[in-house]
């Protein structure tokens, strides 16, 4: 079987630590759904999406941070801009990612 | 503790055993924020969430969000402030099992793995159930087609999580897999055919056999969604989008629709005449 689990067991099995962002609450037009899970890898290696473009670069950033201090977060990410050509997040909503460190297993 | 944690949700995913995993996201105690518990139905929880008083009723909580089947974040107030739980419901995947393994469906197969489902293909002729034709799927079982759905439907190895898709190499294997399953309640039943065909079809089952018309309103018959497919491929991808329009209860209109409301309006029309 190939789960999110699956997959985060097997970064944890090679000695990696990781963060993993779930998105746990939304409110408006959002590009992806409640449940929605990602791994940051403290390389780049992710898995995943919580929706891609600048709102995951958000989260991808306050991961980092995660897996550093090992404290979790819950990170806001704000898609209410008014809708123009420069603006980032115009999907309409707000969504609740939160994000936390898993241990790699000790050998 | 986490990876017990881990291991726990694992085994019960590939047990297609039901659980969810419970996190604290908010706490008035910081300590707390990032606590893990599993739940399942039918045993006590592993794992503790540090919240003290309100720990049962969280954890009950957490069990009912898992029988709805839905994640969600539960929010407790409390004079400290507020506590937040999100609980992940860990869903065995789907599963597509696909009946005749033609060419509608070697692309269906890919587009299922491509969507996370399990996908199982079954047909009774090795030469085209076979692994060189499926490398994708899951399964792959060349195994008479009624008996294996009769056996599967009276084992429950058949629920609400399958989505079965009538595509065999005659109208009447179709017909015939469909009498196996069709009181086992399912997650999604599509059998290929065209309108009048299909009309004619379940019009001689209801008048010959006897079969009450309206048990065939939760089949998709004709198949998929209105998109102008012509080859297998475009079919395999009608169909697909049929399928996740009603696992994920999306807005469009499948090409059945039109025949399950005649029916329905027939029968309704029926009742009146006849109180």
């Amino acid at each position: 079987m190939d789960t999110f689990y699956h997959k985060l067991n097997d970064y944890l099995a090679h000695g990696e630590s990781v963060a993993v962002a779930t998105i746990t609450e939304v409110r408006g037009s959002v590009p992806r759904e409640v449940g929605a899970k990602m791994i940051i890898h403290p390389l780049g290696q992710h898995y995943g999406t919580v929706g891609g473009g600048c709102g995951e670069a958000d989260v991808i950033r306050a991961a980092l941070d995660v897996l550093q201090s090992g404290e979790p977060a819950t990170v806001q990410i704000d898609l209410t801009e008014d809708p123009t050509m420069q603006s980032l997040g115009v999907c309409g909503g707000i969504f609740n990612v939160f994000v936390e460190r898993w241990e790699a297993d000790r050998k | 503790m986490p990876d017990t944690i881990l291991h726990a949700l694992i085994s019960s995913v590939e047990a297609r055993r039901p659980v969810a995993l419970a996190t604290v996201t908010a706490a008035p105690d910081l300590a707390c924020i990032g606590r893990h518990a599993v739940v399942w139905l039918d045993a006590e929880p592993l794992g503790a969430l540090g919240l003290g008083e309100l720990e049962a009723q969280a954890l009950a909580g957490a069990q009912d969000v898992l029988r709805g089947r839905v994640h969600k974040t539960l929010s407790y107030a409390t004079p400290a402030g507020q506590i937040k739980l999100f609980v992940e419901v860990q869903h065995r995947p789907p599963e597509l099992l696909i009946v005749g393994a033609g060419h509608v469906a070697q692309p269906l197969a890919q587009l299922g793995k491509l969507c996370d489902f399990t996908v199982v293909v079954l047909d009774d002729r090795p030469q085209f159930a076979n692994r060189q034709r499926f490398p994708q799927a899951d399964e792959v079982l060349a195994l008479p087609l009624r008996e294996t759905l009769r056996d599967w439907a009276a084992a429950g190895r058949l629920g609400l999580d399958s989505y079965i898709v009538l595509v065999t190499r005659g109208h009447q294997h179709d017909i015939d897999c469909l009498l196996e399953v069709l009181d086992t309640p399912l997650g999604y039943i599509g059998m290929i055919g065209s309108q009048r065909r299909v009309r004619t079809v379940f019009d001689l089952l209801s008048v010959e056999a006897g079969i009450p018309p309206e048990k065939f309103d939760r089949v998709y018959a004709p198949i998929g969604i209105a998109i102008g497919a012509r080859s297998p491929a475009e079919i395999a991808v009608c169909i697909m989008a049929e399928i996740i329009n009603v696992l994920r209860g999306g807005p469009a209109r499948s090409i059945s629709d039109e025949r399950r409301e005649v029916a329905q309006q027939r029968r309704s029309r029926h009742v009146t005449r006849n109180p």
